[in-house]
C-alpha cells in the first residue's frame, strides 16, 4: 500500500458552538478516486471546508503528502499542490472566461508558463475555449462548473477536491460533468470529491466514505459501498439511482 | 496599455508641461487643482475602484498630509521633504486603520472611513498645540515655493498616480485586486493573500492623498481642520471617478477633467444654479452609463473580440 496523499485522523470541527464533525478519518492514495456521501448536515462538506482551510478543526490532524495542513490559512493550500472547486460554482462572474483560468494559475509568475496551463486546459474543455472572451458570469451553469474545474486544474495539482459538481445542475450538464470527471480519472488525476448524487459518485469512485452525523459509517470500494443493501436504502434512497 | 493610449498620455503630459510658458495665474491655478483631483481620484480609484471596497474617507488622508507638510515647512523643513514625509506619514497612519477596517466590508467599510474623516477633523481642531486648532495654520510665503513649483509637483503626482494605476492594472497584483473585488472568498481559495493585498493597496492609496495633502498646503498657504478634512473633497473623489468609469485607467482622469471643466464653466454662466446643473448631469451619467464616461470606449470595442482579449491583458 503507498503511503496516502491525503490523510485525516480523528477530525473534529465546530461552527462556534455547533460541532459539526466528530472524529472523521480519510485516506486519499495517489491516482484513486474517493467520494464522500451522506446526507444533508453530515458534515461532508465541513470535512473539505477543514481540509483547505476554511474552516478551522479543533482536534485531529490532516496531513498532505506528509505535511501537518490543519492550521493553514487558506491562500496557502493552492501552493501545496491541492486544487479545489467550490460549491455552487463559484467563478469570478465579471471577468472573462481567460481571465478566471488565468486566476487559477496566478501563483505562478513567469507569464509564458500560465498561458501554457490556459491552452492545457482549453485542450481539455473546448467549450470553454469557445467562450474564452466571454464574462464568466454570462456561462450557463454547466460551463461556469466546467470553468471552475479548469481553473482548478491551473496548477497541475496533486490533488483536486471537488465540493458537490453536480449540485443544480441540468441532468445533461451533470452527465457532462461526470464525463469530465471519468476523463480525468483516465489521465491520472488524484480526486477526492462530495457528492450528494451518490450513486453517480460511488459508480465513479475507487472507494467511498458515507458519514453520518459528523461521523464515519461505512467505507469501502465504490463498488461494495453500491452494492451494499444498508448503503442503498440508507443513502441511495432504496433501490434505484438517485 | 497600447501604443495609442502612450502617445494620448505622452501629447497631454507635453501639453500640461508647456502651458505655464502661455498661460496665465488664473488658468495654471484651475490647472493644478486639476491635476490635485486626478491624482486623488486615482487613489481612491486603487483601494475603491480596483478592490471594491468604498471608502468614504480618503480625505483624512490628504488632511494628515497636508497637516504634516505645514508643520514640516514651519519647522524649515525644504518643500519636498515635506511633500515625500506627507506621504511616508499618511502612509504609516492608514497601515493600523487598514488592518482594522478591512475587514469590514460593504457598507460597513465606507461608514468607518467617513468615520475616520470626521475623527482626524475632530482632532485636528482639539489639538491646539500642534495644529492650532479651528484658527489653522498659515504660512508665512517665505517658507513656500513658487506656483510653478507647486504647478509641476503637482502635475508630477497626477502622473505618478495614473502611472501606479496603470502599472498595477496590468500586473499581477491588479489581478489579485480585481479577484478579490470580484469575489473575495474565491480568490483565497485560489491562493490569493488578501489582507496582504487589500493591506497594499489601501496604504498605497492613502501615500498619494498625503503627498497630495502637502503640496496643496503649500499652495494655498493656509490649512484648518475643515479644508484639511473637507467631506466634499470625498464626495469629490468619488464622483469623478465614478463619472470616467471605475476600476480603469483613464476613468479618473477623463472623470476629474470633464467634471472640473464643466463645473469651471456651469459656475461661470450660472452662478447661482451650477451645482443643481452639476448634479443633474451626474445624476444622467449614473442612470444612463454606469460603467462611466470610459464604458462608451468598452462598448465600442466589445463588438470586436479579438482586440479585448489582446489589449485586456
Amino acid at each position: 500500500m503507498t503511503e496516502p496523499l491525503l490523510a485525516i485522523r480523528g477530525l473534529e470541527t465546530a461552527y462556534g458552538a455547533v460541532q459539526v464533525l466528530f472524529g472523521v478519518e480519510l485516506d486519499v492514495h495517489p491516482g484513486e478516486i474517493v467520494a464522500v456521501i451522506g446526507p444533508n448536515g453530515a458534515g461532508k462538506s465541513t470535512v473539505i471546508k477543514t481540509v483547505i482551510g476554511l474552516a478551522r478543526s479543533s482536534k485531529g490532524s490532516i496531513r498532505f503528502a506528509g505535511e501537518e495542513i490543519s492550521r493553514m490559512a487558506p491562500h496557502r493550500i493552492p501552493a501545496l499542490g491541492i486544487g479545489y472547486v467550490p460549491q455552487g460554482r463559484i467563478v469570478f462572474a465579471r471577468m472573462t472566461v481567460e481571465d478566471n483560468l488565468e486566476m487559477g494559475a496566478f501563483l505562478i509568475g513567469e507569464r509564458a508558463r500560465r498561458r501554457r496551463a490556459v491552452d492545457a486546459v482549453f485542450a481539455q474543455f473546448p467549450r470553454l475555449h469557445e467562450r474564452r472572451a466571454q464574462l464568466a458570469g454570462s456561462l450557463s451553469g454547466g460551463e461556469q462548473q466546467m470553468l471552475a474545474i479548469g481553473r482548478a486544474l491551473m496548477l497541475d495539482p496533486r490533488l483536486v477536491i471537488l465540493d458537490e459538481p453536480s449540485l443544480g445542475l441540468s441532468p445533461k450538464y451533470v452527465d457532462l460533468i461526470f464525463e469530465q470527471l471519468v476523463d480525468l480519472k483516465r489521465q491520472g488525476r488524484t480526486l477526492l470529491m462530495v457528492e450528494q448524487n451518490a450513486a453517480r459518485a460511488l459508480e465513479l469512485a475507487d472507494r467511498g466514505y458515507a458519514l453520518e452525523l459528523g461521523r464515519n459509517r461505512y467505507s469501502d470500494s465504490g463498488a461494495a459501498l453500491l452494492a451494499n443493501p444498508e448503503v442503498r436504502r440508507m443513502y441511495l434512497g432504496g433501490a434505484g439511482r438517485a | 496599455m497600447s501604443v495609442r493610449q502612450l502617445a494620448v498620455a505622452a501629447a497631454l503630459v507635453a501639453a500640461a508641461a508647456a502651458l505655464p510658458l502661455v498661460a496665465s495665474e488664473y488658468h495654471q491655478s484651475f490647472m493644478l487643482q486639476l491635476f490635485m483631483m486626478v491624482a486623488l481620484a486615482q487613489a481612491w480609484n486603487l483601494i475603491s475602484g480596483m478592490t471594491g471596497y468604498v471608502s468614504f474617507g480618503h480625505a483624512a488622508f490628504f488632511g494628515i498630509g497636508a497637516y504634516a507638510g505645514a508643520l514640516l515647512l514651519q519647522y524649515g523643513f525644504p518643500w519636498w521633504l515635506a511633500v515625500v514625509k506627507g506621504a511616508l506619514i499618511a502612509a504609516a497612519v492608514s497601515a493600523p486603520i487598514g488592518l482594522l477596517t478591512l475587514r469590514l466590508r460593504g457598507p460597513y467599510f465606507a461608514i468607518a472611513m467617513l468615520g475616520l474623516n470626521e475623527v482626524a477633523r475632530i482632532v485636528a481642531t482639539l489639538w491646539v498645540d500642534l495644529t492650532r486648532g479651528g484658527s489653522g495654520i498659515s504660512l508665512s510665503p517665505a517658507l513656500l515655493p513658487g506656483l510653478s513649483v507647486n504647478y509641476y509637483t503637482m502635475l508630477l503626482l497626477a502622473i505618478a498616480a495614473t502611472a501606479l494605476v496603470a502599472w498595477i492594472h496590468r500586473g499581477r497584483f491588479g489581478l489579485e485586486l480585481r479577484a478579490i473585488r470580484e469575489d473575495e472568498g474565491a480568490a483565497e481559495m485560489v491562493g490569493v493573500n488578501t489582507v496582504r493585498n487589500k493591506l497594499s493597496a489601501f496604504v498605497l492609496s492613502a501615500a498619494i492623498p498625503g503627498a497630495v495633502g502637502a503640496v496643496f498646503v503649500m499652495y494655498t498657504s493656509y490649512l484648518n481642520p475643515s479644508s484639511a478634512f473637507a467631506a466634499s473633497l470625498n464626495i469629490q473623489m468619488i464622483v469623478m471617478v465614478m463619472f470616467g468609469g471605475t476600476g480603469t485607467v483613464w476613468g479618473p482622469v477623463l472623470g476629474a477633467g470633464i467634471v472640473m471643466l464643466v463645473r469651471e464653466f456651469l459656475w461661470a454662466q450660472f452662478p447661482a444654479l451650477h451645482l443643481a446643473l452639476l448634479g443633474a448631469m451626474l445624476l444622467v451619467v449614473v442612470l444612463f452609463l454606469p460603467g462611466g464616461v470610459m464604458s462608451v470606449f468598452a462598448r465600442r470595442k466589445r463588438m470586436r473580440p479579438e482586440v479585448i482579449t489582446r489589449e485586456s491583458r
